[in-house]
């Protein structure tokens, strides 16, 4: 595919590739090839993949290839879904190393089903939920209102929510806390992740909410631990831009109402509006500050390999490009 | 095995359940839900598509709130509603549920004017964030405001059996894990149940995985009186492949935004139904569309399981895309839906009867055993009328609580109840897996108590019930004894309540000796209000069961013929 394609619209444009092909190339009775991934914490404790041939039958989903198989061949396979119409988001699964919705993803000819990431299995393909409910819930994600309800229908445009009721559209399914490398790393970082983001975006890119509730919850939100690769977008079955509406509404916001968690990315933005470019030792030694001095050692290094270089630092020219960045920042500085 | 104490066990994590527990949170007393699947992401309440106007709201005339009245009241329910309770409803509806859901942050879709954005017409709707997708924002709100409220919730929990007291009173429920196996029993002074509308009895069933008619068959264990169980309900144009997208509705109701709705087209590409052309009145017309399709079936140009279309071919795809997910499936097969209509079926919905209560209090016929929502049977689905009887249920508790016992713990029941839920798990019979015998009771109840009755068919399905009762049942076989997520053993307890409930609706069927809306007995193709305006109340008897018969008042609507082929009666 040599689409030309930047990286807004990865996740759009793979989601769209070939549906009609993907949904059509089949014909009812051809063999899928499914291994699904077995495992059961109770016993062994292994996990292994179990192979089955099911037919395809019209317009066949991922759930469908697995409610067969429980039906005909394995009854004991463990996998959650409720709704079957991509509303409740219990039943995401890893189908070929992407995340996809079970009820929602066409079957291929040969699939490999594994359950998501950064979650524990329970067994087979159900996960526990909690570590991904703690994180939600931690945000306290409902609304505190700064003043009294005025009645319905209250005063209130669709302009000043569009960010907020993008991310109303989530149902939780967890596919893009499965697909971020961010949550992949572990504890090393404090980023909640992408889905707890969109659960947190709903009411705190809501203009009815109280500043003061949404910097609390921003303030252990960790969210320029961001790497905007855009994993979360592409897997999203609601099709939520979560990096452009999600990610970077609310580090917007985190610089609005939180500074102090936002000094990086703040510092970042002067230095290029001042210079034009980026200035890697006055990144440093704002963000840092005096404990910089604590790092000479590495400073040093720094030197050597030519990663900073405190003349230019020093001595800076005023330049065109400096006057450009400064008015575009400005233009792309948000209405607040 | 863990023993909780609470003042009020709700059994079911939907609009209903919620809304009761938060009530009843609001008044002090201790609440636990106890719920099946996920609190806010199982059970009917999810797929709300929009929310319904009534009274004055946004500007409603008169004319417009007397047609939503009049659309519950005939083409809801077919005049087998309470319109006192109604009434009492929809002024509720009016002047908190509409505020109490946008105080607490639920966003009425606007335009960027600012306008809450309706749907135009004789009666109106608005939507939650988007139409077609209202249920998850309304329920995911729901489900915070519970967590907020700081209730105690079970979730992937299973209620087994309602416990009582020695004098009969229900005082506790047995409770399994699904996902650790392990048992609980919950004690309270009262217990709620609020399952839910649908019990995916069918071969094709709208609602969640997890739903088997489970309130419905422990409320008659213990007794409680039931009512109008034949009153099943249709959607008649679901998509028909694939089988996982048998509750995706084409939704027939106007788009929002829009004066446009989907229309239904036969075999032969003969449009046979548009309701803003054919039913303005008719807002969510199933029952209109219902009678449309058989006249379809009979003409050969259609069958109940496919062979007909319906879609947006006709409208703008920017007017259906601006406000509703109606085009989801379309797009989600890589068609435009201004390509053509897509091939649809229909679907077992709700069921309008369900367990007799009374709906000043929300009591059924047992002491201690209280109903919100769906699986009561005083009226059919709507997500405000059973939020109005979490109002309601929180309020008829709340008058008594004072007088109530704190719940009993019954040794033996318990042991019972544990011992037969432990024989479910390690039953090695030779004969079918657990979900085998569910798909065969859904088979029969499709083939021989589907959209078609009569009274030869539904005394076939009895015979087969009863064969899988006897020969099926008893030599299930679970391949896998594992405590963790063991969903064979789910459905293992799931078909002992799906037996259970399918009979007694097969007897209800037969009972009522008419046609009424959706439910068409070819035996008896008329409507009669001389002698079936009435609630058909079965009651459990030592041997058995017997049928009582309770006229409707009829204090504000009422029907203007005493006899009429049911396909000529417009709702």
């Amino acid at each position: 595919m040599n689409i030309p394609v930047d990286a807004r619209s990865i996740g759009k444009i793979e989601n769209a590739d070939g549906l009609l092909a993907r949904n059509s190339r089949l014909m009812p009775g051809d063999p899928i090839r499914v291994r699904v991934q077995r495992y059961d914490a109770g016993e062994t404790g292994a996990r292994y993949f179990e192979d089955f041939v099911v037919p395809y039958d019209t317009a066949m989903r991922v759930l469908d290839a697995l409610n067969y198989i429980a039906e005909n061949f394995a009854t004991d396979l463990a996998y959650r879904w409720l709704c079957g119409t991509k509303m409740c988001g219990t039943c995401a699964v890893r189908m070929n190393g992407r995340e996809v919705l079970a009820c929602w993803e066409a079957v291929e000819p040969d699939m490999t089903i594994e359950p998501l990431r950064n979650l524990p299995v329970v067994r087979d393909l159900v996960v526990d939920r909690r570590p991904y409910e703690e994180r939600v819930v931690s945000f306290e994600p409902w609304l505190e209102r700064p003043s009294a309800y005025p009645g319905f229908p209250e005063p209130l445009s669709h302009r000043d929510i569009k960010d907020a009721s993008k991310a109303l559209d989530c149902i939780s399914c967890m596919s893009c806390f499965s697909a971020c490398p961010v949550i992949g790393l572990g504890n090393l970082t404090d980023f909640a992740g992408p889905a707890p983001l969109v659960q947190l975006a709903q009411t705190a890119l809501d203009p009815r909410n109280n500043p003061a509730k949404v910097a609390r919850a921003l303030e252990h939100a960790g969210i320029f631990n961001c790497l905007s690769c855009y994993k979360c977008e592409e897997v999203c079955p609601a099709k939520i831009p979560i990096v452009t509406r999600v990610i970077e509404p609310l580090k917007a916001k985190t610089a609005e109402l939180v500074p102090h968690a936002a000094r990086h990315s703040l510092a970042f933005r002067a230095i290029v509006a001042a210079r034009g470019r980026i200035d890697p030792s006055e990144l440093v030694l704002r963000v840092q500050g005096p404990k910089v001095l604590l790092q000479v050692r590495r400073a040093l290094r720094l030197l050597l390999r030519g990663k900073i270089n405190p003349i230019r630092t020093i001595f800076r020219k005023r330049t065109a490009a400096a006057k450009a960045a400064a008015r575009l920042l400005e233009k792309m500085r948000p209405a607040s | 095995m863990r023993i909780l104490t609470t003042d009020v066990v709700v059994v079911g994590g939907g609009a209903a359940g919620c809304y009761a527990a938060l009530e009843l949170a609001k008044k002090n007393i201790d609440v636990t839900i106890v719920c099946k699947g996920l609190v806010g992401k199982s059970g009917a309440s999810l797929f709300a598509g929009n929310l319904v106007l009534g009274g004055g709201l946004l500007g409603n005339t008169p004319e417009q709130a007397r047609n939503t009245a009049e659309f519950l009241i005939k083409y809801h329910n077919q005049y087998l509603i309470d319109q006192n309770w109604a009434k009492r409803c929809g002024q509720w509806i009016e002047s908190v549920y509409y505020p109490e859901l946008e105080e607490a942050g639920l966003y009425f879709r606007r335009d960027n004017d600012g306008n809450v954005v309706t749907s135009p017409g004789k009666i109106r709707s608005v939507a939650a964030n988007v139409q077609g997708n209202s249920g998850v924002p309304f329920m995911d709100l729901r489900r915070k405001q519970v967590i907020k409220a700081g209730i105690h919730r079970l979730e992937e929990t299973i209620v087994t059996s309602l416990l009582r007291r020695d004098d009969g009173s229900v005082c506790g429920v047995f409770t399994v894990n699904c996902l650790t196996g392990e048992y609980a029993v919950v004690l309270a002074r009262v217990v709620v149940l609020a399952t839910g509308y649908s019990d995916r009895l069918h071969k094709r069933s709208t609602g969640t995985r997890e739903m088997s008619g489970d309130g419905l068959a422990m409320a008659w264990r213990v007794g409680a009186n039931l009512v109008n169980l034949e009153m099943q309900w249709w959607h008649t144009n679901d998509v028909a492949h694939p089988p996982t997208w048998q509750r995706m509705q084409i939704y027939p109701n106007p788009v929002l935004g829009s004066e446009h709705s989907a229309r239904m087209v036969n075999s032969a590409g003969e449009e046979f139904f548009n309701q803003q052309i054919d039913d303005p009145l008719a807002f969510g017309p199933y029952t209109v569309q219902l009678k449309r399709l058989v006249e379809q079936v009979h003409a050969g140009k259609a069958r109940y399981d496919g062979g007909y279309f319906a879609g947006f071919d006709h409208v703008e795809p920017r007017e259906v895309d601006t406000y509703t997910t109606y085009g989801k499936p379309f797009y989600q097969l890589g068609l435009s839906p201004r390509q053509g209509p897509i091939e649809t079926a229909v679907t077992a919905h709700y069921r309008q009867g369900g367990i007799l209560v009374d709906t000043s209090n929300m009591r059924s016929s047992v002491p201690g055993l209280y109903v919100a929502g769906g699986v009561g049977g005083h009226s059919n689905g709507l997500i405000a009328l059973v939020t109005f009887d979490g109002k309601c249920v929180a309020d008829g508790i709340a008058m008594e609580i004072g007088a109530l016992q704190p719940g009993e713990l019954a040794d033996d029941q318990v042991e019972r109840e544990r011992r037969r839920i432990e024989s479910l798990l390690t039953a090695d019979g030779d004969g079918p897996a657990p979900v085998q015998v569910k798909e065969k009771i859904r088979r029969v109840m499709w083939d021989k108590v589907g959209v078609e009755k009569n009274h030869i068919d539904l005394n076939s399905a009895l015979e087969d019930l009863d064969r899988i009762r006897t020969s099926m049942l008893p030599n299930m076989r679970v391949k896998n004894c594992t405590r963790i997520a063991n969903y064979e053993w789910v459905d293992a307890i799931d078909v002992c309540n799906m037996i259970d409930v399918a009979e007694l609706i097969v007897h209800s069927s037969i009972e009522r000796r008419e046609s009424r809306g959706p439910f068409m007995r070819t035996d008896f193709p008329e409507t009669d209000n001389e002698n079936w305006l009435a609630a058909n109340i079965m009651i459990k008897t030592d041997n058995g069961f017997r049928f009582e018969r309770a006229p409707y008042d009829l204090p504000f609507f009422q029907p203007d013929f005493t006899r009429r082929n049911n396909m000529t009666v417009p709702w």
